[in-house]
């Protein structure tokens, strides 16, 4: 009888051992099985119905280019002046006569920049004075007498939009006489 | 024994960590990156504006380009782009406006400005067909005070314009 006993015992064993491994490898595949089902929870997740506040995008590009603007101009074309001897103290030489009833105005997208002024008229009878007031940007200069060369008359305007007052003096000499000067004059934005 | 695993090609799907792997991967880059769905959003090519003149009392003269498309498909819930633009070193002022959209309604005009958080841009884009295109013309305004300066000195304005397309 001792000698029978383990070949009974024999298959007995293995038959609980096969129930064993069965329940282990069922529980790899349910292990697995879910792992795999979170993946495709993971995969759908990416469709736009269950996620996504974002569809799509596209871009392109829009590029801003500014030239270089440069712009100066005058209120008015024409500016008269006429000593005529009204209110001319006696005895005193000079006379003069001062008009502002003009500006100037200016944009500029440049740094650095100046306004100079100047005349056309080469051997003027009587002198021209001229001085820019209240200027909304830069320095005005002093009070200058046009020439035919360039005298600054606004310094470090730079990048601005601005304008200012022309205040026009005209000087006589009782010793000068008579006459008339005609004076075109150019206002030019320069290098500072 | 026959049971449930003993299928070979599903035990292949099953212990198969290579295929476990690329689900995981494929689907978190579906996740995080909507830009490989279908195409629902374009916009027609890049464009340039030029600012070049100014009237003489007034700020230099703004320029309108209307010659970009905006185009998208209705979705199958309610829609909207948003708008955005990234823009180092941004010197000047640039607009933009939906014109006439096909479908859902345009927000006011929006400024476009480096680092800006999205905007609405077309609103309320009814769900669905999602096979036909809708269109907006997209209408830029480029604009520049004389204090901003200009390209020679501070460089161009280089804007990359993204038009995103989102649940409402």
């Amino acid at each position: 009888m001792n000698n029978n006993a383990p070949i009974f015992d024999i298959p007995m064993l293995h038959t609980k051992h096969c129930y064993q491994n069965l329940q282990l490898r069922r529980m790899i595949f349910l292990k697995r099985f879910f792992l795999f089902a979170i993946a495709v929870f993971f995969f759908f997740c990416g469709t736009e119905r269950t996620y996504a506040q974002v569809y799509g995008s596209a871009s392109h590009t829009i590029t801003v280019v500014v030239n270089t603007i440069t712009m100066v101009s005058v209120s008015s074309g024409t500016v008269s002046m006429t000593i005529t001897g009204t209110g001319v103290i006696a005895g005193q030489n000079q006379m003069t006569v001062a008009n502002s009833a003009t500006s100037l105005l200016w944009g500029v997208n440049s740094s650095l920049k100046k306004i100079t002024a100047q005349t056309n008229l080469v051997a003027p009878l009587f002198a021209m004075k001229l001085l820019a007031v209240s200027p909304t940007q830069g320095t005005a200069a002093p009070e200058i007498t046009l020439s035919t060369t360039a005298t600054d008359l606004l310094t470090n305007i730079g990048r601005s939009k601005g304008s200012c007052t022309l205040q026009y003096t005209g000087v006589a000499l009782a010793s000068q006489g008579t006459g008339t000067d005609s004076h075109t004059i150019t206002f030019t934005v320069a290098a500072q | 024994m026959t049971h449930f695993y003993s299928s070979y090609w599903l035990r292949w799907l099953c212990s198969s960590k290579v295929f476990f792997t690329l689900v995981s991967v494929f689907g978190a880059i579906m996740l995080t990156s909507p830009r490989i769905h279908a195409q629902v959003i374009t916009v027609t090519g890049n464009k340039t504006l030029t600012i070049t003149t100014a009237v003489i009392g007034s700020e230099p003269t703004p320029v309108v380009n209307s010659t970009s498309t905006l185009s998208y498909k209705r979705r199958s819930a309610i829609a909207k782009i948003t708008v955005g633009t990234s823009c180092p070193s941004q010197s000047f002022t640039l607009k933009v406006l939906a014109v006439s959209p096909t479908a859902g309604t345009a927000a006011p005009e929006v400024t476009l400005a480096n680092g800006m958080l999205a905007t609405d841009f077309i609103i309320n884009i009814p769900s669905g067909s999602t096979a036909a295109w809708r269109t907006a013309t997209l209408r830029y305004t480029a604009s520049a005070t004389f204090a901003q300066g200009n390209s020679t000195e501070m460089g161009n304005d280089v804007h990359t314009v993204t038009y995103t397309l989102v649940v409402q």
